[in-house]
């Protein structure tokens, strides 16, 4: 019996749905109680607009605003708590840079470097920044266990390239790029500028980016405990201070004349209009939870859960496993079923009480790759447990009665 | 929703072939799941003389594909047409039930999973595409 490493009864969902086994947490993970209190707590007590008042009340919500940014930085290893600008998720972090450093930076003739392995958000924004500019798209592919090819990306990364955007954990099939070789391998032959999807492994991994030497880090809060629409980009300062503004309007600005405008600093330059600050005041108490567990305990759980599900998934017959051994992965198991569809799968594992999920995952590319077009995804956090992995293999097996004999 | 008589047809669908000589074909998408299908029509004097389909899905969208052949060969391309209607109204559960051909009635295990609607409705939105234009 493998139990939880955070109490089901901390999350007032899971506590409220005893019979849920919720394995979708690579989609949006279920909220501790504390992070709905501290979410409630800013509205009752602290809210006001950031920066804009001068009475007690205003002060008190920019100066929870401020810690909340200054927690959330720490726990990424950001000295420079500025340098941490607040975004709706990773998808918007992704395109502030495409926008606002792409479009001032990259021309034709450039080469763009992502991978085969990226979630829609940091495939799209990089591929429509190419056709915008005239520049290169170039796609370095996987490894049998799909991983990123690093001999490929050794040569597809030259001096014309500008920019290289890459996953740190796989959302389709967990895979977690060594990021500190691929770091090497593109600084020893070009300028480019470094970005990194980090919203598969800031919930399941340490991260440190001052330790990192990239340029840009993306994440989502809603996928480590925290509310939905918050999350944030981590920039090296001076590559933000030279960006132009995404948004404009109120905060980013310093002064306004009738023709033209000057912009703050950063962060506030790139965080215009009224802040999502109760958000990201829930995001720092989800945190704070998680350093209490310890993200090294989180990790070591995961690995834990992941073997077991994967040796009971792949005992069944039929099974193919997507991604590479469980020490090189995140606590996701992408698989398919022979003879039973995805969305089958999704179907008779909700009817038994197990939420997976079944589709592209946003990463169309790596299905065609895979040669599929959908694969089933079980993802296991930190309130997961082995009971979840009973029920998962128990409605598999439940699916494959009822498929056994179609086509 | 995954009784017998829905699973027959997913194990062995009816008209699931190329038809030569369609007058209409039209292939619908799901990019959530990568399904395809692809309906093909034959209408002869505005009767729907001969329909078929091709593609792989999941199996509520190939169930219903092969049970939609049954159910519309044969008929004015019209009445086609208005069954399809009726199909989409069963599925936003504003139709009425004894309106359903009984050739049907597996798709009603598939109105309370509004997840899977989609996957019913595929098949009969590439036969109204199929027959769009032709009386």
């Amino acid at each position: 019996m493998l139990h939880a490493l955070a109490p089901r009864a901390d999350f007032p969902l899971l506590a409220a749905q005893p019979a849920l086994h919720y394995l979708d947490s690579a989609a949006t993970s279920q909220k501790p109680r504390v992070v709905l209190d501290a979410v409630r707590d800013f509205y009752e007590t602290a809210n006001a607009n950031p920066h804009r008042g001068a009475y007690a009340l205003s002060a008190v919500a920019t100066d929870a605003y401020h810690d909340a940014r200054t927690t959330i930085a720490r726990f990424l290893g950001v000295a420079d708590a500025d340098t941490l600008i607040f975004t709706r998720g990773t998808t918007e972090a992704m395109n502030i840079v495409a926008s606002s450093w792409g479009n001032a930076n990259v021309t034709a003739g450039d080469e763009i470097v992502i991978t085969a392995l990226e979630h829609h958000a940091n495939f799209v924004p990089w591929q429509q920044l190419a056709k915008r500019s005239g520049a290169t798209l170039r796609i370095v592919e996987l490894t049998d266990a799909q991983t990123i090819d690093l001999d490929q990306l050794r040569d597809v990364v030259n001096g014309r390239t500008k920019l290289v955007a890459i996953t740190h954990v796989s959302n389709a099939v967990g895979s977690i790029t060594p990021l500190d070789e691929v770091v090497r391998i593109v600084r020893a032959r070009s300028a480019a500028v470094i970005v990194v999807d980090g919203a598969q492994a800031v919930p399941h991994l340490p991260v440190n980016f001052d330790a990192l030497d990239i340029d840009f880090y993306a994440f989502s809060g809603h996928k480590l405990l925290g509310p939905m629409g918050i999350g944030a980009l981590v920039g090296r300062r001076a590559i933000l201070e030279s960006m132009p503004p995404y948004q404009f309007g109120g905060d980013m600005i310093e002064w306004v004349h009738d023709l033209d405008s000057t912009w703050n600093v950063i962060p506030h330059k790139f965080e215009a209009g009224t802040p999502n600050a109760a958000d990201a005041v829930g995001l720092a108490a989800a945190v704070r939870y998680l350093e209490t567990l310890g993200m090294a305990n989180v990790r070591a759980h995961e690995i834990a859960l992941l073997e077991l599900a994967e040796s009971r998934v792949k005992a069944l017959p039929g099974i193919t496993v997507y991604g590479p051994p469980a020490a090189q992965r995140s606590g996701v198991l992408s698989f398919s079923v022979a003879e039973v569809h995805p969305h089958d799968l999704a179907t008779i594992l909700d009817q038994h009480g197990v939420c997976i999920r079944a589709g592209h995952h946003c990463a169309q590319p790596l299905m065609r790759r895979l040669g599929v077009s959908a694969t089933a995804r079980a993802s296991f956090y930190l309130y997961s447990d082995s009971q979840d992995v009973d029920a998962l293999c128990g409605a598999l097996e439940a699916a494959q009665q009822i498929f056994a004999y179609a086509e | 929703m995954y009784q017998d008589g829905l699973l027959a047809h997913y194990r062995a669908p009816h008209n699931r072939r190329e038809l030569k000589g369609a007058t209409g074909r039209a292939t619908r998408k799901n990019p959530v799941c990568g399904d395809e299908i692809t309906v093909m029509a034959l209408v002869d004097d505005a009767v729907l003389s001969d329909v078929s389909f091709t593609g792989r899905g999941c199996s509520i969208a190939t169930a219903s594909a092969s049970m939609m052949t049954d159910a519309v060969c044969g008929l004015p391309a019209a009445q086609s047409v208005a069954m399809v209607e009726l199909v989409e109204r069963t599925m936003a559960g504003a139709a009425d039930i004894s309106a359903i051909p009984e050739g049907l009635a597996p798709l009603l295990g598939v109105v309370p999973f509004p997840g899977r609607h989609g996957c019913a409705l595929m098949p009969w939105q590439a036969l109204r595409e199929a027959l769009a234009g032709q009386g």
